[in-house]
């Protein structure tokens, strides 16, 4: 008797969310089986690539990038730039600058950098804030409304402010809002029902449902994405069928074994080359879990997590 | 895949003769279905039908051993979150035949420059995956002996039958896998491996074919195998680790039950970027052992953190060792900070220090991996721990800065460290991690610790040296504890008849985690405490829980206040003596009064907590047993072997089962969703032997907002009890809870019924 593989079919499917207007839009989510796993089915889009760029950049000490974005000055300067990365899918603008215990910048300068982003490029805006709740609540809203039109995706409302950032980002202004809790199954289920509960479409909300570097507990992220699909898939749970948007750059630039000079671990050697690797292990790993799209720093990340991506669908 | 009962009953001889000891044989069967009972008990089963069955109950997966003793496969679930996953996936890297001497001495010397211990796993390339390229015999056994002197385990990749032979020779005692079994060798390589006691790699175009080439290796009896599941491509190869995983684990098919290969260099050739992301996938998707073209710090640092954090037991945290962490370059005369070992405590607190820039010693105190607040509450993280952390880690010689900052979460203990390590300033730091560096760039620890050395020294002078003589509990209760008054709290209790089998609560409210009870019990103010005894006695509980804290200090004088507070105030109410301090459990049943019930000790454990089964026997005292060692059990088997081990010791002591109160450990639903029926099955485990169970059933509904909580609680009781649960730790002033339980009295006609069943 020889093999024939039985093929795992779901009655689920994740939802299939917009970002962005004209060519360049990009649709995530869709799918209907495990990530990855085309012998059970098609995968009907493939996993997106965010890149990030930071209103802090000048600061990102990776000779790469400041070769990169050589003679950029401006966040649009760095936002056309990157829309040139090949593989990218979409612009992510973190706006770290804001936070009132650091530089505290002014929400019209964050919104004036927006709006000046918008004009130079094509690609879709997700928006990233600087985890201050009060600053950020500003800031999201004063964006949604001058993007208008722009359809961008608002990360994000936690369960402690998702009121104040549901109603202005997804109801007032129309934009698609990111649902962000920390490792918690239960929670992100409650917090969707919450968001829906305020109207807001099942087809605005995409998730972030915890990220670390990989080596940090990340465990938890693992676990968490395993069984947030299979509740969306397997269980046909409507409450956790949105597609998954995993910041990955953000934690695996900041861990030790992308900041440790090569002087401070001589047996590590370059810290560049390991910056990469930190991404793109991450980055791999979060999407063999099940997120529909990672945001990245470096154009190498990208390149290879954008070949890893087209191999595998 | 556990077999059912009905399945076994399909192939037993049907014949009800009773000659096993059970009534009929679909009883008989049950119970082997269970595992309560050998199939060899009854004498008619036939060998095919018991060959059957035993292969039918084998693991779904072999665990293989292979090189140095490396433990490959084993698993039973293809998520860790379902149970757990046993085997990490290990790593090797490619050498080859083709490559020169230079070429070869290169990548052996860079292989064995990743060698580092994180988090007390040491982190190495495990194999040399040594590739034959057809180029001449002893090109190859050239390679493998320079392979085989680096001392790490060898996987031999080779379909030609003569060269494997010829490297075999050189290198079976080290127990290399033979990765060179193909549809058309197999049987030549077959004969090779078995002769020289190794494990077979198979490979094959397909899965089809792979399938086949198994079936017929384990038709010639050869089972000792590995599935090299390496595709034409990365989407060919993710295809036949999941589906040879699969059809394994889920369909029970045990052809494919074995570890895997996957070999990223040969499907990302050249690019090791793209090697990490292929690697990372296959580390959460199935592969047993990765191939790389090369193994730097780049990848893996990443790499072997992940598989770290992928294969720690979700039900058992991750440790970090305990000692000191000099921190952005401390030496002895930085200040020290010290916390517990769980290991994201440690990341977040090491993290934190960093950034600060301050140089400083971390001190880790080994606290069984609970965080600061689970530890001190458990009594892992007290003055006691600290002391014994600090004279095993020698810190009084090693350091000579004598500035110890505490976690501000146990702020209470610092007291109790300051008094058990004279010399030492102790201060109270942040309760939170975030805080930490502005706290240290602010040196707001520098002017406490002063205070600290202040505050000691007047001690020192105004009080003249205390004796330090241990009273005995007479002394103690003559000098150290205050008389009792009797209040009217305008409530009796009823009495309990121990004989009774009606259900048995035990109220949780005296509790220290409740500051307002902490501070009753420092002070030995009697009124919180009696309003709370009133109020859960109004509500009808069995028996009182009394928790007086970790208690390092005072912990008899305080134990036997509170037992004859709250028995001398309400008719000898029965209660369960609850802390981490031994001797204030004795004091305590020194004073206590048995009319109504032996004392319960809380509690004992399988691990660190068994000795309390000894206090309970020789104070004959009941005992709370908690089927855990360190952790959560993984499963009912575990839970079981648990619950039998402390069976066993206190009925050698002399208790009878009774007396022993088996804790299946209760779960909370927001996390362990999908472990609450076993913890339920766990009760009729207890139940079907005749055992005595009770837990802190409340825990299910932690973290549910409060309007949730009693429906839960009242739902899992009403569950619990029909599986045999005979008491809990309950909050008794939980009226639907109550009621519930009462109600169930009644079905399990445990009292008779009446209108007024409830009020009474």
């Amino acid at each position: 008797m020889s093999f024939t593989p039985k093929t795992q079919h779901y009655s689920g499917k994740i939802n299939a969310v917009t970002l962005g207007t004209g060519d360049k839009a990009i649709v995530l989510g869709g799918q209907s089986v495990l990530p990855f796993y085309t012998f059970d089915g098609e995968i009907e889009n493939a996993p997106k690539i965010g890149v990030e760029i930071s209103d802090a950049a000048s600061e990102w000490a990776v000779p790469g990038l400041t070769a990169f974005y050589a003679g950029c000055t401006t966040m649009a300067d760095y936002a056309k730039r990157a829309e040139t990365i090949p593989g990218a899918d979409f612009l992510c603008l973190h706006f770290e600058s804001a936070d009132p215990n650091g530089a505290n910048r002014s929400v019209e300068d964050c919104v004036a950098d927006a709006k000046a982003v918008a004009e130079a490029v094509s690609m879709p805006i997700v928006i990233m804030g600087c985890k201050n709740m009060e600053k950020d609540g500003q800031l999201f809203s004063k964006i949604s409304e001058a993007l208008q039109g722009r359809n961008i995706l608002v990360l994000s409302a936690k369960s402690e402010d998702y009121k104040t950032v549901g109603a202005s980002v997804a109801l007032a202004y129309g934009q698609k809002v990111g649902a962000e809790t920390a490792d918690d199954i239960n929670l992100a289920k409650q917090l969707n029902i919450m968001l829906k509960g305020l109207t807001v479409p099942a087809g605005s909300i995409c998730m972030n449902v915890g990220t670390a570097a990989v080596g940090y507990g990340y465990e938890y992220v693992a676990s968490t994405l395993d069984r947030v699909r299979a509740a969306a898939l397997a269980q046909s749970d409507a409450d956790l069928q949105m597609p998954i948007v995993s910041p990955v750059s953000t934690d695996t630039w900041t861990v030790k074994e992308s900041t440790a000079s090569a002087e401070d671990e001589p047996a590590w050697g370059d810290m560049e080359e390991r910056g990469i690797d930190m991404e793109v292990a991450t980055a791999a790993a979060n999407l063999t879990g099940g997120a529909d799209a990672v945001i990245l720093r470096h154009p190498a990340s990208i390149a290879t997590v954008k070949k890893f991506i087209t191999e595998l669908v | 895949m556990a077999l059912k009962g009905l399945d076994i009953f399909k192939l037993s001889p049907k014949k009800n003769c009773k000659e096993c000891g059970s009534p009929t044989c679909m009883a008989f069967c049950m119970k082997v279905a269970q595992g309560a009972i050998s199939i060899d008990k009854c004498p008619y089963f036939s060998d095919d039908a018991k060959a059957m069955l035993n292969e039918q109950t084998a693991p779904p997966m072999k665990t293989i051993t292979v090189g140095s003793g490396h433990k490959l496969g084993g698993e039973t679930v293809l998520f860790r979150h379902e149970k757990t996953l046993v085997s990490k996936n290990l790593y090797a890297v490619s050498v080859c035949s083709c490559m020169s001497d230079a070429e070869l001495d290169a990548a052996l010397a860079d292989m064995q420059k990743v060698d580092y211990v994180r988090i007390g796993e040491r982190m190495y390339v495990e194999f040399l995956y040594c590739n034959y390229a057809g180029n001449g015999v002893d090109k190859y056994t050239a390679l493998v002996s320079k392979a085989a002197a680096t001392g790490r385990s060898l996987i031999l990749n080779c379909t030609d039958v003569d060269a494997a032979k010829a490297a075999l020779e050189l290198c079976k005692d080290g127990k290399p896998i033979l990765n060179g079994a193909t549809p058309e060798n197999y049987a030549q390589m077959s004969e090779l491996a078995v002769s020289a006691a190794v494990t077979l790699g198979v490979h094959a175009p397909n899965l089809s074919e792979l399938y086949d080439t198994v079936k017929k290796l384990e038709a010639a009896g050869n089972k000792n195998l590995v599935l090299d599941v390496t595709g034409a491509t990365a989407k060919e190869t993710l295809a036949n680790a999941v589906l040879v995983r699969r059809t394994a684990l889920k369909d029970g098919d045990r052809s494919f039950g074995y570890p895997s290969i996957v070999n990223v260099g040969a499907i990302a050739p050249g690019d090791s970027r793209l090697q990490t992301a292929y690697a990372a996938m296959f580390t959460e998707r199935y592969a047993s052992i990765i191939v790389m073209e090369q193994m730097t710090y780049a990848e893996a640092l990443p790499l072997y953190g992940l598989r770290q954090n992928i294969f720690t037991d979700p039900q058992k945290p991750m440790k970090v060792e305990s000692k000191i962490y000099p921190i952005n370059g401390a030496d002895e005369n930085s200040p020290c900070v010290m916390t517990v070992d769980f290991a994201l405590t440690y990341f977040l607190v090491s993290g934190e220090l960093e950034r600060s820039g301050c140089p400083v010693n971390l001190i880790i105190t080994d606290a069984s991996g609970m965080s600061v607040l689970t530890a001190w509450a458990a009594g892992k993280f007290s003055s006691t721990t600290v002391k014994k952390t600090f004279e095993t880690l020698d810190i009084e010689n090693k350091i000579k800065s004598r500035t110890l900052i505490i976690p501000g979460k146990v702020a209470v203990m610092k007291g109790e460290i300051q008094e058990k390590l004279p010399g030492w300033n102790v201060v109270v730091g942040t309760t939170e991690a975030v805080q930490i560096p502005k706290y240290m760039r602010d040196k707001e620890y520098e002017a406490a610790a002063k205070a600290a050395a202040a505050e000691a020294a007047a001690k020192a002078a105004s009080a003249p040296k205390e004796e330090v003589k241990e009273l005995s509990f007479d002394e103690l209760l003559a000098t150290k504890v205050p008389k009792i008054e009797v209040v009217d709290m305008g409530v009796q209790y009823k009495g309990h008849n121990p004989e009774s089998k009606t259900f048995v609560t035990i109220g949780e409210r005296i509790h220290c985690i409740s500051p307002s009870i902490r501070k009753a019990m420092d002070e030995r103010d009697p009124a919180p405490i009696l309003k709370r005894a009133a109020e859960q006695i109004a509500a009808g509980a069995t028996y009182l829980d009394v928790n007086i804290g970790p208690a390092e200090k005072d912990g008899p004088e305080r134990m036997m206040w509170a037992v004859k507070l709250l028995q001398e105030n309400f008719n000898n109410v029965p209660l369960a003596l609850d802390t981490a301090n031994k001797k204030a459990i004795e004091a305590g049943i020194k004073v206590y009064n048995r009319t109504n019930g032996k004392p319960i000790v809380n509690s004992a454990d399988a691990g660190s907590r068994i000795e309390n089964i000894n206090l309970a026997a020789a104070n004959d005292a009941i005992c709370i047993a908690l089927c855990s060692a360190d952790g959560i059990a993984k499963d009912n088997e575990e839970r079981m072997k648990h619950c039998h081990d402390m069976l066993e010791r206190g009925l050698s002591l002399g208790m009878t089962s009774d007396d022993l109160w088996f804790d299946p450990l209760f779960l909370v639903v927001k996390g362990m969703q999908d472990k609450q029926m076993d913890v339920l099955n766990a009760i009729k485990l207890f139940a079907d032997e005749g055992l005595k169970s009770t837990g802190g059933l409340s825990n299910n509904s932690n973290g549910a907002p409060k309007t949730l909580r009693p429906i839960m609680d009242s739902a899992l009781v009403a569950m619990a009890m029909m599986q045999g649960l005979t008491s809990a730790i309950v909050n008794p002033c939980d009226l639907r809870l109550m009621e519930t339980i009462k109600s169930c009295d009644i079905f399990k006609n445990h009292v008779l019924y009446s209108d007024s069943y409830l009020e009474l």
